[in-house]
């Protein structure tokens, strides 16, 4: 009798398996039709790296060579001269390659002036790995097409329509930015 | 005991056929390649190869500076990516010195026991496909998509997120975290149900499980294994329990163990462990403030005191240690990881001998090595 | 440093081909999938009992040259029938798996996927088909040939409606068992002929699951026999009437249940391809349409064995006739229609069991086969005879 109980309890089990299985069938697939729609991304999210341009044009970047200091794959390359007219420095060359960028953006966070921000872009696909090896021009570039980026000193910020750069609103700041935002705006570095 | 290193046809004999399982084969969960003899089906040597993933982490290791190194500790074992980060930074924060918030262990628990629980999911999916059923794969990797999902809203990054560091965590979670691992741990509950029904409770994978690949508590505490491949056989064996850090002290678990010690028992302490990991977060989640500091007072440029240390933590392979030694400057002297998956990837040749070789694959998914971790 | 020409223009623009996926339109998928099905079903009357009729009717089958030409005619028809059912069924497949997996399946090259096969078996046409210079070749080349041309020998046999079969065989059951073992020399053959250890440990699986497979097979097709006292396929489908064979020979049923599964190889049997473990076993050499072979004629057997189980235990065209007289054209119209969905039903079942279930180890294979199929299909095959008798003697 024990073998009949014990081919009962593996049919019993199949058969839960088999319940298991087919009750997903009406449940909606999850699959994400990426270049019909394009996933929306958390704007903390490491994808492209960017370096933001001030309203005026000029850059935000200081030259400070902090984030090339702290890069864990040394990707970053910057050439900085004195500036002529004032103090600081001013960018020369300002590379960064792509392709063995680790996107763990200890850059960002080292910034000082959130020059170099991590935007929502994220198709980076290109056929010749070379160009992945990204100079000033196409960072800048990067950052003038970026509608919001990130910096973890200023939050999320976006470009209004009109070219202005402003904070985004408390329900687009991912999280830590309370005290952030308490401090109320100071963070523009213009 | 050095074992055999190749595997040389044996002249004269001419009923046993060897095989390069790997390194391109798809049961081998990445770069494995393992010399076997087979007489029909029955597997008569065996011979692991490892280091087709070697990426030198030690050694660049001690090029970088410390908060560079949290980087690169995430690519060890990236299907449990965060997970690798304490011990490197647990060793730091001792020799710095540095006080951890109580509300960033907090949030650092709960990130680890998600990734144990994204880990494990991965574990199942890939295992299950070695043993031939398509369906649990996808079921599982869409439930850790949610965890995924989560940690790229706090953290930035999905499956590598360089999240922790030094004194805690890098920024405060995200303001719906609390309600989307709420949501994920009530979703995952009415989903475990249904992986049982396809794994632990079929008849057809029970009859691949039991008694398969049986490791002896003796041979296993000899070869260093750990995580759940120990407690499978039967040695509660946990760092969580052993040696608690951060916010473990605080929670109640189990240890869930077994003391069959084959493919089963493993398949099943994986399967408690997610359970308990679910238990773990819900305290944790209760436990967690709201707001509150995520970060301790750490000195802008990481200079630890020169000395050494070594810490340990329960990653979802198991006992993953990393030693430090500072000369107290902003580079490690030297970075010492010991690896979990690489222990148990050494009982291959005791399991798969006399094994057959449809047992030899189920045998490998329950050991489940990840092989970023294994060659480092 | 030169000037890295700007993103815009050199970032890979992904590719938006076919069917726009986010704007599902469930009526024209609803509309494909019946327009495939009825293609399946014109092909089976055209393949089964138009064209035997017209021959019939015209009186061409007495004449030599009308008998070549119908054969002809026929073999183009089975074959077009074959492809038809591989085409509909790959796609039913991949959509049925999709569905109880989350996610959509294929979607792109017509309405939800539908034309996802012709496309695939474009590209393994276009593939070069490629021989190691290991292999045997002759045994190589041949191999493919054999496990299609044995599938599609079952075809003959196969009654959809009254009347309507290719060939009504006086040993159709015997028939069967001939010809599906056939398809196993092919597997085996392909196997052990491409020089590739993966390829021969598939070859050997391959070779002890079938032919273990086709004895409890066999037997529960030699049951169905004893038990309607025909050999004749058409003669077991007439002896239903009023009772289906599944209730008196369930145990029957259920070996050629699993025996069936076993010979299409699907999971949980499907040992001699195993994915996981053998690379591709017995077609790991095999690529462009040697391949494609070996795929059609599994997807041709998805098809047939099945058939085979609505014909032996369910009652195979039976169905209300609505005031046709049976026999006539009309009324085969509608049986085949009836065949067709028992079948289909029969083929969702096995998928669904292909999606749940992972895979039996060898031995425990060899055990399933000879220790508990054998001895139940021995059983089976007494209580048929008892019943038989039973019959006579009422
Ligand atoms: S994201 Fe990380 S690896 Fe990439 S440039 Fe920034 S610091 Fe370097
Ligand atoms: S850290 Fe910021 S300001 Fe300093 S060099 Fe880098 S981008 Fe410029």
């Amino acid at each position: 009798m024990s073998l009949f109980a014990e081919v009962w309890e593996a049919v019993k089990a199949v058969g839960a398996g088999l319940g298991a299985v087919n009750k997903r069938i009406s449940e909606p697939a999850v699959t994400e039709f990426y270049p019909y729609k394009k996933p929306e991304i958390p704007p903390v999210s490491v994808q492209f790296l960017a370096l933001i341009q001030n309203e005026d044009g000029t850059d935000r970047c200081v030259a400070c060579l902090q984030c090339e200091r702290v890069c864990p794959s040394q990707v970053i390359t910057i050439e900085r001269k004195r500036n002529p007219e004032g103090k600081g420095f001013v960018l020369e060359r300002f590379d960064l390659d792509f392709a063995n960028c680790m996107h763990c953006a200890n850059c960002v966070e080292a910034c000082p002036v959130s020059a170099i921000v991590t935007v929502g872009a994220f198709e980076h696909a290109v056929y010749d790995i070379n160009l992945l090896k990204a100079d000033k021009a196409m960072l800048d570039h990067i950052g003038h097409e970026a509608k919001t980026w990130y910096s973890p000193k200023f939050g999320v910020e976006i470009r209004t329509p009109d070219g202005r750069i402003e904070k985004a609103p408390p329900e687009m700041q991912p999280g830590g930015l309370a005290e952030l935002l308490a401090e109320g705006e100071g963070g523009e570095a213009s | 005991m050095r074992g055999p290193t190749t595997v040389e046809p044996v002249p004269g004999r001419t009923d046993e056929l060897i095989i390069n399982m790997g390194p391109q084969h798809p049961a081998t969960h990445g770069v494995l390649k393992v010399v076997i003899g087979v007489e029909g089906e029955r597997i008569t040597r065996a011979v692991p190869h490892i280091g087709f993933l070697h990426r030198n982490h030690e050694k660049i290791e001690e090029a970088r500076t410390y908060p560079q190194i949290i980087t690169y500790t995430d690519r060890m074992d990236y299907v449990s990516g965060l997970q690798n980060e304490l011990p490197f930074i647990l060793a730091v924060e001792d020799l710095l010195g540095v006080e951890v918030p109580p509300r960033a262990k907090l949030i650092r628990t709960i990130f680890f026991e998600l990734f144990r629980i994204a880990s494990h999911l991965v574990w199942l999916g890939t295992g299950m496909l070695d043993l031939g059923a398509i369906t649990p794969f996808l079921y599982t990797f869409r439930d850790r998509e949610m965890i995924l999902e989560i940690t790229e809203k706090t953290a930035g990054a999905r499956m590598l997120p360089n999240y922790f560091t030094f004194g805690g965590v890098r920024r405060d979670v995200h303001p719906d975290f609390f309600k989307d691992v709420a949501h994920f741990l009530d979703f995952f509950e009415t989903r475990l149900p249904d992986y049982y029904a396809l794994v632990l409770d079929s008849p057809v994978f029970q009859a691949r499980a039991v008694g398969v690949g049986v490791l002896s508590r003796e041979r296993a505490i000899a070869r260093g294994a750990s995580g759940p491949v120990i407690r499978a056989s039967g040695v509660a064996y946990d760092v969580r329990k052993a040696e608690p850090y951060d916010a473990y002290p605080e929670l109640e678990f189990e240890v869930p163990t077994r003391p069959e010690g084959d493919v089963f028992a493993r398949f099943w302490v994986r399967f408690k462990e997610m359970e308990e990991s679910v238990k773990i977060i819900r305290q944790a989640l209760e436990k967690t403030p709201k707001t509150g500091p995520y970060k301790g007072k750490v000195p802008p440029r990481v200079k630890p005191k020169p000395g050494a240390r070594y810490r340990a933590v329960e990653i979802s392979r198991g006992h993953l240690g990393t030693y430090v030694v500072s000369d107290g400057s902003e580079r490690p002297l030297r970075v010492k990881h010991r690896s979990p998956s690489f222990a148990n990837l050494q009982l291959i040749p005791d399991l798969f001998v006399g094994a057959r070789f449809a047992d030899a694959i189920a045998i490998l998914s329950s050991l489940d090595p990840v092989f970023g971790e294994v060659d480092r | 440093m030169s000037r890295m020409p700007l993103p815009a223009d050199r970032l890979v623009q992904p590719r938006l081909v076919g069917y726009d996926p986010t704007h599902p339109r469930p009526w024209l998928e609803r509309i494909a999938y019946t327009l495939f099905f009825s293609a399946l079903w014109v092909m089976v009357i055209l393949a089964y009992g138009a064209v035997p009729a017209l021959f019939r009717h015209y009186g061409w089958l007495s004449t030599t040259a009308g008998f070549l030409i119908y054969a002809a005619v026929e073999a183009v028809l089975a074959f077009l029938l074959a492809a038809v059912v591989a085409l509909i069924l790959i796609v039913v497949l991949r959509k049925y798996l999709g569905k109880v997996q989350e996610r959509v399946g294929p979607m792109h090259y017509g309405p939800a996927g539908v034309f996802q096969t012709v496309f695939d078996a474009l590209k393994l046409l276009g593939k070069e088909d490629f021989a190691p210079k290991r292999v045997d070749w002759l045994i190589f080349r041949l191999a493919p040939a054999i496990v299609f041309v044995s599938a599609f020998l079952l075809m003959v046999a196969l009654p959809v409606a009254g009347g309507w079969v290719m060939a009504d065989l006086n040993v159709g059951l015997l028939y069967i068992v001939a010809v599906s073992t056939l398809g196993a020399y092919g597997v085996v053959l392909g196997g052990l002929s491409q020089g590739n250890k993966w390829g021969l440990l598939g070859g050997f699986r391959a070779g002890a699951q079938l032919v273990s497979y086709e004895v409890p097979l066999a037997l529960a097709l030699l049951s169905v026999g004893v038990y309607s006292g025909s050999l004749r396929l058409s003669d077991v489908v007439e002896h239903q009437y009023g009772l289906w064979h599944v209730v008196p020979l369930f145990l029957s049923f259920l070996v050629y249940l699993v025996a069936s599964i076993a010979e299409l190889k699907a999971t949980p049997f499907d040992l001699p391809e195993a994915e996981s473990e053998l690379v591709a076993g017995y077609n790991t050499e095999y690529s462009g349409m040697s391949f494609a072979f070996f795929f059609l004629a599994e997807f041709v057997e998805l098809f047939l064995l099945p058939g085979f189980m609505v014909v032996l235990f369910f009652g195979g065209w039976h169905g209300p006739l609505f005031g046709l007289e049976p026999g006539s054209f009309a009324a085969g119209v509608l049986q085949s229609l009836y065949f067709l969905v028992k079948v289909a039903v029969w083929v969702w079942i096995f998928l669904w069991i292909r999606a749940t279930l992972p895979r039996f180890r060898d031995d425990q294979l060899m055990d399933l086969a000879w220790k508990g199929l054998l001895p139940l299909a021995l059983v089976g095959l007494l209580v048929a005879a008892f019943l038989r008798m039973f019959l006579e003697v009422l």
